[in-house]
């Protein structure tokens, strides 16, 4: 007969090596390990008696949390009902709230609550809740149009949806959210670029370095503490940054947002674009330029407002 | 002299206020019913496509026994589906290749060139379960065939991977015209 304590040493291993599967990007493998657990851990509380003995609700709660690893809520929201009825400590009452209170599971609890048939809608909800101002914030930059912005997001979430069982648990859900957005909107303009001729033509004469532009660029005009401004000042300086931003190239505004917002270096950029590292540091610098560009026309016409 | 900024701490200033001027996220329902499968809103419409695929690969079966064909050539069923119509046709594989977990796909249809479409979206039938697996978008190349690029799910992958060009797919094509694909 298996002894609780044979049974939990059991659980442990399989935990561990579902978490180290997890890890790896096996997820089938991952869930496996994870789901003999529960299966162990729950076969360990029902020799454990009386029902609220400590060490049975401690194995309790492990099986909860392995339930949660594999995404089956129904499961864990019965064993949480099931402790409504024991007398817990403070501590462990608040310990058992949380796995009530799904706005503050983890990612990985909630994307592996979304990965199965059915997905489980309220994950989905806090999921898309979690992330959204990040994803809409990034799409903003990249169409500079808010509603444009929504439907890109809204779009990007749906890709991801559709593939849901392609999900990694584990994954930097946010970073793929947005890597999904920004190639939907690569793809769209590349189709459109190859269409202008024109634009094209722009951004081939871009590869040429720019000899005069060193280091760092800045911009005039701009105060060091933006959210110091008046609330007027503000708008209409994102005003500014948007029509600064309309000035680029697609492309040459993907270059500045995937390097000063995402943070890729050149050669990563340049990978992408099948273009030197050089190259693509000539469009950061020929895209900051024709940024500040914008800022001196601006600044040059309120001065001659002001003269005039 | 007036103060400077760079152009980075500019573009995090406006994404920090994009991102505190978002709109209400999607609900999880809305997103699901966005992505919610045709096979699901219509399963009846569903139920007798598969059927009538799996009628197709039986009368391809008897065909290739019938005929002299190589057994090598394993033409996919396909049912192609407009508002008005259905079409049957077949599919003959070839590119297959799975990397990366991803499905690299590429298919010729039988049908006349004047029938196809830039784009499709291509339902994938089980072939031993007549369920639904998954949908993807085929676009048409300049040269007239098709090609699928899809994630694909971790069981597929591992029950897929073997397969070769030359094998028998586990799967039939339900294809629907991709809005103003045509």
């Amino acid at each position: 007969m298996d002894e609780p304590e044979s049974l939990r040493s059991k659980v442990a291993e399989l935990m561990t090596a579902g978490a180290a599967a997890r890890q790896r990007g096996e997820e089938i493998v991952a869930e496996q390990h994870f789901g003999e657990a529960f299966e162990l851990a729950m076969k360990a509380a029902n020799v454990l008696q009386p029902a609220s003995n400590p060490a049975r609700v401690d194995i309790l709660h492990i099986a909860t949390r392995l339930a949660l690893e594999c995404g089956d809520v129904a499961k864990a929201e019965r064993i949480v009902d099931e402790t409504d009825s024991m007398e817990l400590s403070t501590a462990a009452r608040e310990e058992w709230r949380r796995f009530r209170n799904k706005t503050e599971w983890p990612d990985a609890w909630l994307i592996a609550a979304v990965r199965r048939d059915p997905p489980n809608e309220r994950a989905l909800d806090i999921l898309a809740e979690r992330h959204w101002k990040a994803l809409f914030g990034r799409c903003q930059l990249l169409t500079l149009n808010p509603h444009k912005a929504n439907d890109l997001g809204q779009e990007a979430w749906c890709r991801v949806l559709r593939a849901r069982r392609t999900l990694k648990p584990g994954g930097n859900l946010p970073a793929y959210l947005a890597t999904v957005a920004t190639n939907l909107w690569r793809d769209r303009n590349r189709s459109a670029r190859r269409a202008g001729p024109l634009a094209e033509e722009r951004l081939l004469a871009l590869d040429a370095p720019l000899p005069d532009e060193q280091g760092q660029t800045v911009l005039g005009e701009v105060l060091p503490d933006l959210n110091a401004l008046e609330s007027h000042e503000q708008a209409m300086l994102a005003i500014d940054i948007d029509k600064a931003m309309e000035r680029l190239s697609p492309r040459l505004r993907d270059v500045l947002v995937a390097r000063y917002l995402i943070g890729e270096s050149c050669a990563e950029i340049g990978e992408r674009y099948g273009r030197t590292e050089q190259t693509i540091s000539s469009w950061v610098r020929a895209g900051t330029r024709e940024m500040r560009l914008y800022f001196e026309e601006r600044d040059r016409a309120e001065e001659g407002n002001l003269t005039r | 002299m007036k103060p400077q900024l760079p152009v980075e701490q500019l573009l995090r200033w406006r994404l920090a206020r994009a991102e505190a001027e978002a709109p209400p996220a999607p609900r999880g329902a809305q997103l699901l019913e966005l992505v919610r499968p045709w096979w699901e809103t219509w399963p009846e419409r569903f139920q007798r496509l598969a059927g009538r695929l799996s009628q197709l690969d039986v009368a391809y079966g008897h065909a290739m026994a019938d005929s002299r064909r190589t057994p090598i050539e394993h033409p996919v069923p396909v049912m192609i589906v407009r508002d008005s119509s259905e079409a049957e046709s077949s599919a003959r594989v070839l590119y297959f290749n799975i990397r990366d977990k991803q499905l690299r796909l590429r298919f010729q249809l039988s049908t006349s060139p004047d029938m196809s479409e830039l784009a499709y979206e291509a339902t994938f039938v089980s072939r031993s379960t007549s369920k639904p697996l998954f949908s993807s978008s085929a676009q048409r190349s300049a040269n007239g065939d098709y090609s699928i690029t899809e994630g694909l799910s971790a069981e597929l992958v591992e029950k897929w991977s073997s397969l070769k060009v030359t094998d028998e797919m586990p799967f039939r094509l339900i294809l629907r015209p991709l809005d103003g694909s045509s």
